[in-house]
């Protein structure tokens, strides 16, 4: 073979590859598994993965800042939570430049109203449960915390709220679509698409650097945080992962996709920590505080509302941001303030011990049947959203 | 089907739009529309262009097809069953 044909059969392989990999959306079950196996590569590393913690951080500073809180808070980029949710956003950055789909996006007004309501909800209701639709759900559930199952219902109830809202709204308050003046002409006169994998390029060359400048002073575990955040980031944007789903679609489309990704998710997520917990590699009680029942429940119902109005959970507002979404950046922002002020009202009017307490899965049901119970009762939740499906019984219109 | 030549019945405008509501609008505009009219559904959310040909192709209704314009959103053509 002559070597012109062959660079140019290796440039077509390549460029055939980046395509799959970049600008074609990788399936929501991929994803599934691969974020139940970064979450316990975090628990192996550090401590079990979260969200609201960080967004938590965010707003203590800026309410430190404003003089409204007196107690110094953590920097953001020596707080384990923060850095990975600051991961995740670079990585869905990284991601939405590699398949140029990188752009401001403005929405009406009233979609901005809702991103901030439904932050400032989600902030409370993740103050209330311990966690976010991540800490609070995902990983409470995986780390065998019984609270977890609690906001899960909680979440279920707050979607079915919400999308009652988004109905009524529908028939009262249509929405003017936002005028789009023609043509997105160049900006600064430069062709986006063409620069946008250039800069993600670059992206990726400076996540890595941090890495090995927390590792030069001491901080490696740090700087493996925002490296796994920056991998769920991009994770998360490829497959557009969206918890939310997982709750709204059975009540809205009927879909059971997203359920089923939840609960196999969910599965291997679990499975890993109970290998991980009752082998003693780490203590088995590491991540079990969600205060069952009320607290999660009750913190749940009101996430749910929140999420369905903002149209993303705490990790899809971040990959979402890095896409280029403003409505997420208004959901950030009352998430965070809400998040910390209601934090600080829980324990100034000490309610903690009201909500309910950190129930950990096996010590009530021993190892043996934990186990089991755990598998049968995410497969039965997969298998009535797909009789829900074929049925639409739980869908409202 | 050439899809520049598909006249639609009604046309949805969601751009500006995110998750949840273009499909949200798309699914109730279909309701008030009678069996083999054709939608035609404008928006500029990237999640659309699963949500959209993914839903619809469901539920009697047929997907006909998508697409982009120079401005940036994408077009969408679903026919009611």
């Amino acid at each position: 073979m002559a070597a012109g044909s062959l660079i140019a059969s290796v440039k077509e392989e390549a460029r055939k590859n980046y395509i799959a990999v970049f600008e074609q959306d990788w399936p929501s079950w991929l994803a599934g598994i691969f974020i139940a196996l970064l979450a316990l590569m975090i628990f192996l590393w550090d401590a079990p993965w979260g969200i609201a913690g960080g967004y938590k951080n965010w707003g203590n500073w800026v309410l430190y800042s404003l003089g409204i809180f007196k107690d110094k808070p953590f920097a953001p980029w020596l707080h384990p939570m923060s850095l990975s949710n600051f991961g995740i956003f670079v990585g869905a950055f990284f991601s939405a430049m590699m398949s140029r789909q990188f752009k401001i996006r403005q929405a009406p007004p009233l979609e901005y109203a809702k991103g901030i309501v439904g932050g400032i909800l989600m902030g409370i209701g993740a103050a209330f449960a311990g966690g976010c639709n991540v800490g609070g759900f995902f990983t409470a559930t995986g780390m065998l915390s019984l609270g977890g199952i609690a906001m899960m219902v909680g979440l279920g109830g707050g979607a079915w709220i919400g999308l009652k809202y988004l109905l009524w709204e529908l028939e009262h308050l249509p929405a003017k679509p936002l005028s789009k003046k023609d043509g997105s002409g160049p900006f600064l006169g430069i062709n986006w698409d063409r620069v946008q994998p250039y800069i993600g390029t670059g992206v990726v060359v400076a996540v890595v650097a941090a890495f090995y400048a927390y590792a030069t002073i001491d901080k490696t575990v740090l700087g493996g945080l925002l490296f796994f955040g920056f991998l769920i980031g991009l994770v998360m944007h490829r497959a557009r992962f969206c918890f939310v789903r997982a709750f709204r679609c059975p009540f809205m489309t009927g879909e059971a996709e997203m359920v089923k990704v939840v609960a196999m998710s969910l599965i291997i997520y679990g499975m890993g920590s109970a290998i991980i917990k009752w082998a003693w590699i780490k203590d088995p009680m590491m991540g079990v505080y969600h205060p069952f029942f009320l607290g999660s429940l009750v913190g749940g119902l009101i996430f749910g509302v929140g999420m369905i109005l903002a149209g993303g959970c705490a990790s899809s507002t971040l990959w979402r941001i890095g896409e280029g979404h403003l409505k997420l950046v208004m959901t950030m922002i009352g998430f965070a303030l809400s998040n910390a002020l209601t934090a600080r009202a829980i324990e100034a009017l000490n309610l903690s011990d009201r909500l309910g307490k950190g129930i950990f899965m096996p010590e009530v049901f021993t190892w043996e049947v934990t186990i089991p119970l755990f598998i049968i009762f995410f497969v039965m939740w997969a298998f009535i959203a797909i009789w829900n499906e074929a049925s639409e019984k739980f869908v409202i219109f | 089907m050439d899809i520049n030549t598909i006249k639609a019945d009604q046309t949805l405008d969601t751009r500006g739009l995110a998750c949840p509501m273009p499909l949200l609008k798309t699914k109730k505009t279909l309701k008030g529309m009678q069996s083999s009219q054709i939608l035609e559904v404008l928006g500029d959310d990237p999640g659309s262009k699963n949500d959209i040909p993914g839903w619809s192709g469901k539920g009697g209704n047929e997907f006909l097809g998508m697409t982009d314009t120079d401005q940036g959103y994408t077009r969408y053509f679903i026919k009611k069953g």
